[in-house]
This record gives C-alpha cells, sequence and structure tokens, in this order.
C-alpha cells in the first residue's frame, strides 16, 4: 500500500514537473501561436482609441514584423498593397484605423502551423476574420512566413490568397 | 406540478434529457453545422445575416451538383464562403453579357433574379475542381468572389 502510494505521488510529481516545463519553456509552435494572437489583437482597434494609444499599437504591431519583411495585400476590385518595411506596416496600420473610424475585431482562426526541421522558420496559413462594429464580418485567407531573429519569431512574408482562382 | 417537470419516473426524465442533449450535440457537431450568411453575395435566395445549417454528409454517396448551393471552408471551418455551383469538373465555364456558358451553350438559371453584363474568359475545369459563384450579379464582376475552387474545400450543402 505504501509503495502504491509512493508510486502514485511520484507520477502526480512527474506529471506536474511536465506541466510546469510547457508552460515555462513552451516549444515552438505554441510561442508562434501566442504571437498570432498578439498580431491580431494589435490590428483590432476601438472607436474610441486616443491618437497616441492607435500609434503605439501600430510601432508595436510593425516590431512583430524582420526589417525586411515583405508584404502583399490584395483586396476586392483588385486593390493591391505592397509593403517592403516596418514603417509602411505601421502608417498602412494607421490610415486603416482612420478610414474604418470606429470598432474593428481581428481574430485569427484555423491556423496551420508548418515548422521548419530546424525550427528556425515557420510557414502558417489562416483566415483572419475581421469585424467592424455594426458591420458585415469578413474573413480571408492569409499566408504568413516567420524566422526567428535573436529569439524572437518575426513575421518576414505575409500576402493575401485568393479564394477563389 | 412536480410530476408534469420531471415526469412520473425522473430517472426516465433525466436519460432523456442526457440523451436528447448528446444526440443534438452529434448532430449538430459532426453532421449539420449552423452557419450565419453574411454579405450580398446570395441575393435574393439567402438574404443577409440569415440563419442556415450545412449538410456536412451530403456528398457522401454522389458529387456535388450543378445548381447546389454549398459552403467552401478557407483554412479551417470558421470562416466560409457560400456559393452555387454552376461548373463541374472538366466543363468550360464563361460568362457573356451576363449570361453563363457552359461548354459554349447558355446556362438557365431560374435563382438570378438580378440581371447583369458580366464578362469573363473562358475556363476549364480539372477533373477535382467546380465553379462557383453566388445569386447576386447585380454588382461588379470584380466586387463578386467568385470562380473555381478544388472539391476538397466544399464543406456540405447548403441545407434550407
Amino acid at each position: 500500500m505504501k509503495i502504491l502510494f509512493r508510486l502514485l505521488l511520484l507520477a502526480v510529481v512527474v506529471a506536474a514537473g511536465v506541466w510546469l516545463w510547457t508552460i515555462l519553456f513552451p516549444g515552438p509552435e505554441k510561442v508562434i501561436r501566442q504571437r498570432l494572437a498578439e498580431i491580431a489583437r494589435l490590428a483590432s482597434f476601438s472607436a474610441n482609441e486616443n491618437p497616441l494609444a492607435a500609434l503605439g499599437g501600430a510601432q508595436k504591431l510593425a516590431g512583430f514584423c524582420s526589417p525586411d519583411l515583405q508584404v502583399k495585400l490584395a483586396a476586392p476590385a483588385n486593390i493591391e498593397h505592397a509593403f517592403e518595411s516596418r514603417e509602411e506596416i505601421a502608417q498602412f496600420d494607421l490610415a486603416a484605423r482612420a478610414a474604418v473610424g470606429g470598432t474593428l475585431k481581428v481574430e485569427f482562426v484555423d491556423v496551420l502551423l508548418t515548422l521548419a526541421p530546424d525550427k528556425q522558420s515557420a510557414a502558417a496559413d489562416l483566415t483572419a476574420r475581421m469585424q467592424p462594429a455594426g458591420g458585415e464580418l469578413n474573413v480571408q485567407e492569409i499566408k504568413l512566413t516567420l524566422k526567428k531573429v535573436d529569439g524572437q519569431w518575426l513575421v518576414t512574408r505575409a500576402e493575401t490568397v485568393r479564394t477563389f482562382n | 406540478m412536480r410530476a408534469l417537470l420531471i415526469g412520473r419516473n425522473p430517472k426516465l426524465t433525466m436519460i432523456r434529457i442526457v440523451a436528447l442533449v448528446a444526440g443534438c450535440g452529434v448532430v449538430f457537431t459532426l453532421v449539420l453545422w449552423p452557419i450565419r450568411v453574411t454579405g450580398i453575395s446570395m441575393l435574393p435566395t439567402y438574404p443577409n445575416r440569415s440563419l442556415n445549417l450545412v449538410n456536412r454528409l451530403a456528398y457522401i454517396f454522389h458529387e456535388p451538383q450543378r445548381g447546389d448551393v454549398v459552403s467552401i471552408r478557407l483554412t479551417g471551418p470558421h470562416g466560409m464562403f457560400m456559393k452555387r455551383i454552376i461548373g463541374l469538373p472538366g466543363e468550360t465555364v464563361a460568362f457573356q453579357n451576363g449570361r453563363v456558358l457552359i461548354n459554349g451553350e447558355i446556362l438557365d438559371e431560374p435563382y438570378e433574379k438580378y440581371s447583369c453584363d458580366w464578362n469573363s474568359p473562358p475556363v476549364t475545369l480539372a477533373a477535382d475542381e467546380y465553379y462557383f459563384v453566388g445569386d447576386n450579379r447585380s454588382m461588379a464582376i470584380e466586387d463578386h468572389e467568385h470562380g473555381v475552387k478544388k472539391r476538397i474545400y466544399i464543406v456540405g450543402k447548403v441545407l434550407l
């Protein structure tokens, strides 16, 4: 009985240790998913956001991208935007906030993540759900490439995917 | 009153409730997915913000048919498009002065209520591809999401 109790206690301690390890040292996939959730949160904004907060949010969002990033966004009616620097991303984000002029909630759902064998880069296919307050929900498939730079996962490439060919 | 609420046999009532909840859970998770239509591309057949169901088992025994309204997924089930199939694998689809041409012949579309002047060059579909378009063609062709997608992206048939 005493041995059984000790074995049970050992199993609980090992399980708690493994759980704690995953919390303290999350794997790259978990880190990337958290990173993407943070990007979606930063891309969201509310109607009564003050300009300083908007500027801070745009700069923080740009900070999630690598300096040599490439972004290609295609919107309906064959409108396309391309960016190649963090500054352009921040400017576009500020312009988008002004253009929407209200609340926008962005979510990344159905994230399909593929890690490179060396675990230094990753590709993410995801669906962005964009819901303006009182407006129509928009969904857009996006392909992202991320790279680990100085211990941080940064977006190096982002492009919208055409739903229909 | 008590008998009216929980029946004469409370144990049996509880089993019925659990079975009903479990049954609904299975049906609405695996078979019928509730969806909310967002946008005007399926007008007038499906109004904006209307509710519907997608039957995920509709294409187990047969392939999608022309005229079916289906749900098409993106990277997963949390973002989907609702469109009508107008072109089947192997066919050539084109728009000419607002009419759909399948292999060069005009397609009869009783569901299309708004006239349009769309034109697009012929597209030949591969063995696993379908051509999808919404019923509302009153908007400019550039503003209307439509075109070719592979069979694997069809989630199911819209039920109602």
